[in-house]
């Protein structure tokens, strides 16, 4: 698995950047304040242990303009708390009033459908668990869910965001550097919840433009009649009927879109990293690696298991 | 005095609570892992009443307590019932092309092994063969939800109302309706 | 007179009665049919009865005065309890009829008493057929053409078979059940060549029209609905009228990548032929899922109408109805051809009642929609946009995958499903056979399993305002409006006849057999058949020169399944929805399988 980045404080998007401001104004202020709690807390200790008799409040100086200056600092400090967050909730929100890239999100139990659109449908596709973006272009992702409340998070990039069946939620997202992040469902979906997880690849435009006509692409023609019989037995079997690879008769749609899956940097939402050995494993075994999810298992022969593995290493 | 008595009238009921709450501490098993051996083992089915000679009955599959009894298996099936588009030919019980899973007439038998190879072996009259696509737990679950259908499985395990737009009864609340085999209603219609 | 074999009607041409009379005088008088020659006007040789589908005939011995003497003839048991869809053939003395599945075809000779069975011929298609045809397994009739009838089977074959002795002539596969198709339509047979249309929008299956020929049943083309240009037969010729109709492959960029292999757009309904600019139209259905969102894009090209060079199958012209259907309407209904006066111009047009809720005139040269008015409640569009050819669709009823909308007018059905209308030349009235049913829709995202139906939505109906769900309505062409209307308490699903004596014959679903006055819509004359009426009605001329009505009754089709394949009331969404709408239905009516033929008794 490439390395990859899953932080809320290594800023990596322009929303995020927004929303870093605020979480060190907040920082700042409370961090401030609750030294001076703090250190009064000390001073008043310190002070109650020297003095055998307790000070009348009513004849101790400063205390009163101790107390106006407090106020004083409470307010200021909420004001600026309040100010901050206003701005840059703003900001966020006029980051994300301008297009770019189209996305629509759906996340299912457990794993996430995501769809590049486009005007002209022919050139939209559909991909599993990983999303690419180009550098510095402004992101619209619809979410949408078919099931359970869902939620989108991708702390590098940007907060959380639910997908609610039965209501459109979106999210814009801004990326400011290249790189690796991971996100995660946020929001209790069910048995498999913990394994959810996203991964954003954060690329220049070319290596972006380079991916999307990849995947534009009709699944690969098998090369060797081991991926051939492969082929075979995967349209034969249970896997057209909930899995699509573009190109070929499987055109199932409640389960990943497997027409580029050797292309993505892992399995089942990221409970497996990519491999052959590991897709091999997920197919004779899923619900030991990922129990309850929705794949079955579905008993093929161990020629078959292979074959079909080598069929789908094949689809990059 | 007080104290006493405030302490007798709370034993009681602490001990009813404790006791109920003990009892809620079994929660239902849930099988993920299918085991290919036992999920697609041999069975004994008929799909029809009439028998030459002398009339032997069929032990119940052993496979009936893990598939009617269960509410994730059942639930399980009310999915994979859409998934694999039963609701394309039979609806939501029904019916459409094909004939409804609502009521108590059933051409080819209404219990869930009838129901099992059914799904696995496919019929003449157009029910397509699913054996060999679905894996054989998963027919098992879709048996089991199809046999809720008729309301024939206890209330605690069928499923409950949808959150989608209202279509049959839903199970839980079905009237129970026991299957008869090749009834009239069943079969006629049909040219064999 | 027009020859109903070859030539299409030239009209308005209005027959006096006093012609009228000396003719069928003279017909009574002198015509010993012994075997009259195909292309007879007393005969009824094809579904349509002409290649202009007007389904007129101008017999004019039963009139509004004498209808109530209507008496059965003779009857003749089908042997199938399931929806009786096909149009009886006429041809000489010889009488043929399709059945539903297992489509077995019978001859009866109509000169002796009782028409007895002549010869029948089994084709015995494969029971697992049944298992894919979305809508009762009908048979919409056969196709009399050079001394062969021509059909097809549940199972995707097409058969000619010699009229004389029933053997027969040659027996061509071209559909396949494992992929969810099916055969349903009455073939056309053109200038030789048998053009015939599969069944499976709801199967994910890709549509075709495929052209046989009439002496060998060999492919001479095949044109599909979706796919790139050399599949679907589209050339330099091809001139659609909108700009949105225009570019290439359309087949293939107006669909994500790959969906319109399976994309529906199946050819199951009526074709019409004319001989003068030499083309054919029809139209293809609906696109496949039903669900909208799984196939962004205008999904051309289903949901439209093709004219095409019958000779080459290459496409000349087509149009639309419904870009980017949304529910289901497909566009198979029957297309009549007319010479119109519009706007002080003689206009060759083709008029199409359609799913949609409109009444369309469209140029049948150019393709260009003249006109476009709604016959019914319309609320899941607002009109078709003359300018750019548009259907406008209502944001407000669209569907949305987990949402629930309601109300939405007309039904997937439509506004009229295929059972076809008849246009009288003596009236000038399009008599239209047709429903007024509203629905709650539900999508959600299915997967395609060929075999098994590929639709993804829920759908409940009920009836539309007014409270009636059928309704038989006299449309006026010219003032583009509705001339009488009669409402009936089911959906109407039979066709419809018009016939020289100003009556206009249709069946109710629960088997009533009505004669209206054409003029007035007054009923004239009913009669109760065994099983309610899905059937065309024809009219011919008997051996000893009366005229005679003929009509096929039991119940079933989309409209009657609850009855026909006995659905269960408790489920709304059974048999798409339609169940819901006719919960009423068995109590009114159980399956048959059986013809009746009328005339006036004998004095």
């Amino acid at each position: 698995m490439t390395p990859f980045e899953h932080s809320v404080l290594d800023v990596a998007g322009v929303q995020n950047a927004y929303i870093h401001t605020m979480w060190t104004v907040l920082l700042g202020i409370c961090a401030l304040m609750y030294v001076l709690v703090l250190g009064f807390l000390l001073w008043a200790l310190l002070r109650a242990r020297r003095t055998p008799d307790p000070v009348r409040p009513a004849e101790s100086t400063g205390v009163e303009s101790a107390l106006y200056a407090w106020i004083g600092l409470v307010i200021v400090g909420l004001f600026g708390i309040t100010i901050t967050s206003y701005a840059v909730d703003r900001a966020i929100f006029a980051a994300g009033q301008k297009s770019g890239l189209a996305l629509e999100v759906t996340s299912q139990q457990w794993w996430w459908d995501i769809k590049y659109q486009n005007d002209d449908p022919s050139q939209s596709f559909h991909t599993a668990n990983e999303i690419h973006l180009p550098v510095n272009v402004p992101v619209t992702i619809s979410l949408r869910s078919p099931d359970v409340i869902h939620s989108f998070w991708v702390p590098n990039l940007h907060g959380k965001q639910d997908l609610i069946p039965g209501r459109d939620t979106d999210i814009h997202l801004r990326p400011t550097r290249t790189g690796v992040f991971r996100g995660q469902c946020a929001e209790f979906c069910g048995a498999q919840h913990a394994n959810m997880a996203v991964y954003v690849f954060v690329e220049s435009q070319q290596d972006f433009d380079r991916w999307r006509a990849g995947q534009l692409q009709a699944a690969t023609a098998p090369t060797g009649s081991t991926a051939a019989q492969g082929r075979d037995s995967f349209m034969t079997s249970a896997c057209p009927l909930c899995h699509t690879i573009r190109g070929t008769d499987a055109a199932g749609v409640t389960g990943p879109d497997l027409t580029h899956v050797a292309s993505r940097a892992s399995l089942a939402a990221g409970a497996l990293d990519y491999n052959r050995g590991n897709l091999a494993a997920w197919i004779a075994d899923p619900q030991g690696i990922k129990p309850g999810n929705h794949m079955p298992t579905v008993g093929l022969s161990p020629q078959d298991l292979q074959s079909i593995a080598a069929y789908l290493d094949g689809l990059k | 005095m007080c104290s006493r008595y405030l302490r007798i009238s709370l034993v009681g009921p602490l001990w009813i609570v404790t006791l109920l709450a003990l009892g809620g501490c079994q929660r239902e098993k849930r099988q993920f892992q299918s085991s290919p051996v036992t999920e697609s083992g041999p069975m004994q089915v008929r799909t029809t009443d009439l028998q030459a000679g002398q009339t032997t009955p069929l032990q119940p599959d052993a496979r009936r307590a893990l598939y009617e009894n269960n509410a994730y298996n059942l639930s399980e099936g009310k999915r994979l019932y859409q998934w694999f588009n039963c609701v394309g030919c039979h609806a939501h019980g029904g019916g459409d092309s094909g004939p409804p899973l609502i009521d108590s007439a059933w051409r080819y038998g209404g219990e869930i092994e009838q129901i099992y190879a059914t799904i696995q072996q496919g019929r003449p009259n157009g029910m397509p063969a699913f054996g060999g696509k679905i894996p054989e737990q998963q027919i098992w679950q879709i048996a089991g939800y199809v046999r809720s259908i008729s309301g024939n499985l206890s209330r605690s395990a069928s499923p409950g109302r949808n959150d989608e737009m209202q279509t049959s009864p839903p199970e839980q609340l079905m009237e129970k309706q026991p299957p008869v085999t090749s009834s009239p209603a069943a079969t006629e219609g049909t040219q064999k | 007179m027009p020859d109903p074999q070859t030539g299409f009607r030239r009209v308005p041409a209005r027959i006096g009665t006093r012609r009228l009379l000396l003719a069928a005088t003279i017909a009574i008088g002198t015509c010993r049919v012994g075997a009259a020659e195909p292309g007879n006007p007393s005969d009824w040789t094809m579904p349509a009865h002409d290649y202009a589908s007007t389904r007129y005939t101008d017999l004019a011995e039963i009139n509004a005065s004498n209808v109530k003497n209507l008496t059965v003839q003779f009857t003749f048991s089908t042997g199938v309890a399931r929806g009786q869809e096909g149009a009886p053939l006429v041809v000489g003395n010889t009488m043929y009829i399709v059945a539903p599945y297992p489509n077995d075809l019978f001859a009866l000779d109509l000169t002796k008493p009782g028409a007895p069975l002549k010869w029948s011929y089994k084709p015995n298609p494969k029971a697992a057929a049944q298992g894919v045809a979305c809508c009762d397994v009908v048979n919409r009739g056969a196709f009399y053409y050079d001394g062969a009838i021509y059909y097809a089977t549940l199972d995707g074959h097409v058969i000619a078979v010699d009229a004389q002795n029933g053997r027969e002539l040659w027996n061509t596969t071209l559909g396949n059940i494992n992929k969810g198709e099916t055969i349903t339509m009455a073939p056309e047979v053109v200038k030789g060549k048998v053009l015939i249309g599969n069944s499976g929008g709801e199967y994910g299956v890709r549509g075709w029209l495929t052209a046989l020929d009439a002496k060998s049943g060999a492919i001479q083309w095949k044109a599909f609905s979706t796919g790139p240009d050399s599949d679907v037969l589209i050339g330099p010729e091809f001139k659609p009228f909108y700009a949105s109709d225009k570019g290439g492959d359309l087949g293939v960029h107006t669909w994500p990548p790959g969906a319109w292999t399976i994309g529906g757009g199946t050819v199951w309904g009526w074709i019409s032929y004319d001989p003068d600019l030499n083309l054919v139209y029809y139209g293809t259905g609906n696109p496949g899922p039903w669900n909208p969102e799984q196939r962004p894009g205008d999904n051309k090209w289903t949901g439209g109408i093709f004219a095409r060079d019958p000779d080459t199958g290459r496409a000349r012209w087509f149009y639309q109805t419904v870009p980017h259907d949304l529910y289901d309407y497909d566009s198979i209904n029957e297309l009549i051809l007319l010479d119109l006066e519009l706007k002080g111009q003689q206009r060759k047009v083709v008029v199409r009642p359609e799913r949609n809720g409109y009444i369309y005139i469209i140029d049948r040269a150019t393709g260009e929609v003249l006109s476009a008015d709604a016959y019914g409640t319309v609320n899941s569009t607002l009109g078709v946009d003359l300018n750019t050819g548009k259907l406008k669709y209502n944001d407000e009823k669209k569907p949305r995958q987990g949402e629930v909308v309601r109300n939405i007018c007309p039904t997937a059905p439509g506004a009229k499903d295929w059972n076809p209308s008849a246009y009288s030349p003596r009236t000038g009235l399009l008599y239209v056979p047709h429903t007024n049913l509203c629905m709650d829709w539900q999508s959600y995202a299915t997967n395609y399993i060929a075999g098994t139906p590929y639709v993804g939505a829920d759908v409940k109906m009920y009836a539309g305002p007014g409270g009636n769900r059928g309704v038989f309505t006299a449309w006026d062409l010219k003032k583009r409006a509705k001339a009488w209307e009669v409402k009936e308490d089911l959906p109407v699903w039979s066709g419809a006849l018009a016939t020289g004596g100003d009556l206009v014959f249709y069946g109710t679903l629960e088997g009533w057999f009505k004669a209206v006055n054409a003029r007035s819509g007054a009923l004239e004359w009913q009669f109760k058949t065994g099983s309610g009426i899905i059937g065309q009605p024809v009219s011919y001329r008997g051996p000893d020169g009366r005229q005679y009505v003929a009509i096929l009754s039991g119940v079933g089709g989309w409209a009657g399944a609850i009855v026909a394949g006995g659905l269960d009331k408790r489920d709304p969404t059974a048999a798409k929805g339609m169940v819901n709408a006719t919960t009423d239905l068995p109590d009114k009516t159980t399956k048959g399988g059986m013809l009746y033929v009328f005339a006036l008794s004998a004095h």
